[in-house]
């Protein structure tokens, strides 16, 4: 190897390729790290159930008594467990009772916020501020703000309702 | 080595391909080999640096996102500590007696910074006349707090309170409010920068 050591541009191209290697080796240790960071694959799971609740909980407050089938199949596909069940079950009354009022019912998500996350368990908590707007078939439409408490259960299918409610107003404050 | 085999195994290096049978250059046969040595170790350096910055992007990728960065629940402690104190705050500066109205104007001084004591300091002149006219007592209780980020010293949060209004010889009456709050770190304790109704 006596010859490279006396060519100046061979013994730049190797100390070159060298550092490329450390810089590479370095590359590839901090992916696999960040890639094995279970903090982020916490905060990934986060927004998901973030993502899911904002979505479940806007279908849920959201119908159109024209298009009823779809907009029940929605609510259905947003739940899990025993809320998809009374769902089901509820659901030829509740269009009977819809067509009658003929109202339109829009729901859009003003803030949301998880408040508890069991990736183990796959369950989770969420707030959501929202703003419901009924129109009826006479009359101006009638916007209301509320505030709902939504669990979430992970299924085969992504995360979904499991349970909603209002948040509680009066008596039960949390001091 | 003969010439063939070399030309064979030279990897592809920049500039216009040759034919393999080519003629080597006749009046630096060695010359030629150690430029096309250097030119193969450079190729090799490049590729290198070429994948040490694929994975430094994707590194960033996965760590520099506004995801991975908002530690909202990922770091539970500081968490539930920005929204126990942010919560408390909420409760000192939108609670007050008619006959102690200055005691929330010096919380509000101490807990509030930035648009959010601005905002507060312009509404608080008519709080205090109302309060003292009407004899209001209003109670805030915080009904849930959710951190949406917690990036640093910054934070920002979903509240939902109920105010409790009372006025002697009537019923109390509670209203529920539901607040994005934007809070900061400052000198070890949270103070809240921006509230906005939602």
């Amino acid at each position: 190897m006596a010859r490279t050591t006396r060519n100046p541009v061979l013994a730049a191209a190797l100390a070159l390729a060298a550092l490329a290697a450390a810089a590479a080796c370095w590359g590839g240790w901090s992916w696999y790290a960040a890639a094995h960071d279970d903090a982020a694959a916490f905060a990934h799971t986060r927004e998901e159930v973030l993502a899911a609740g904002r979505q479940a909980v806007r279908n849920l407050n959201t119908l159109d008594h024209r298009d009823l089938r779809r907009g029940l199949d929605g609510w259905e596909d947003s739940a899990t467990g025993d809320l998809h069940d009374q769902l089901a079950d509820g659901r030829a009354a509740f269009e009977k009772q819809i067509r009658e009022a003929g109202t339109v019912t829009e729901a859009s998500v003003l803030s949301a916020a998880v408040t508890e996350l069991d990736e183990r368990a796959g369950k989770a908590r969420v707030l959501v501020a929202l703003r419901i707007t009924v129109t009826a078939p006479e009359g101006e439409p009638v916007r209301k703000e509320s505030r709902m408490i939504a669990a979430l259960t992970r299924t085969a299918g992504g995360w979904k309702l499991s349970a909603l409610g209002q948040a509680p107003v009066g008596g039960t404050a949390a001091e | 080595m003969s010439p063939a085999r070399e030309a064979a195994a030279q990897p592809p290096a920049p500039g216009p391909p040759r034919p393999p049978d080519a003629p080597e250059d006749a009046a630096a046969p060695r010359a030629a080999t150690r430029t096309r040595g250097t030119a193969a170790v450079l190729a090799a350096a490049l590729l290198l640096l070429l994948a040490a910055a694929v994975l430094y992007h994707q590194e960033r990728m996965l760590s520099g996102s506004p995801t991975a960065a908002n530690r909202a629940l990922t770091d539970g402690a500081a968490t539930d500590r920005v929204a126990a104190e942010v919560g408390a705050a909420l409760r000192e500066v939108f609670s007050y007696r008619p006959e102690d109205t200055g005691r929330t104007r010096a919380a509000a001084a101490d807990l509030l910074d930035g648009r959010a004591a601005r905002q507060y300091t312009g509404l608080f002149a008519r709080v205090e006349q109302e309060a003292a006219r009407q004899k209001l007592t209003l109670t805030t209780h915080v009904v849930r707090a959710g951190v949406t980020r917690l990036d640093g010293g910054r934070a920002r949060l979903l509240v939902f309170l109920d105010q409790v209004a009372e006025r002697p010889g009537r019923a109390a009456s509670t209203v529920p409010a539901q607040l994005s709050v934007t809070a900061r770190l400052e000198a070890g304790r949270w103070r809240i920068t921006d509230i906005a109704a939602r």
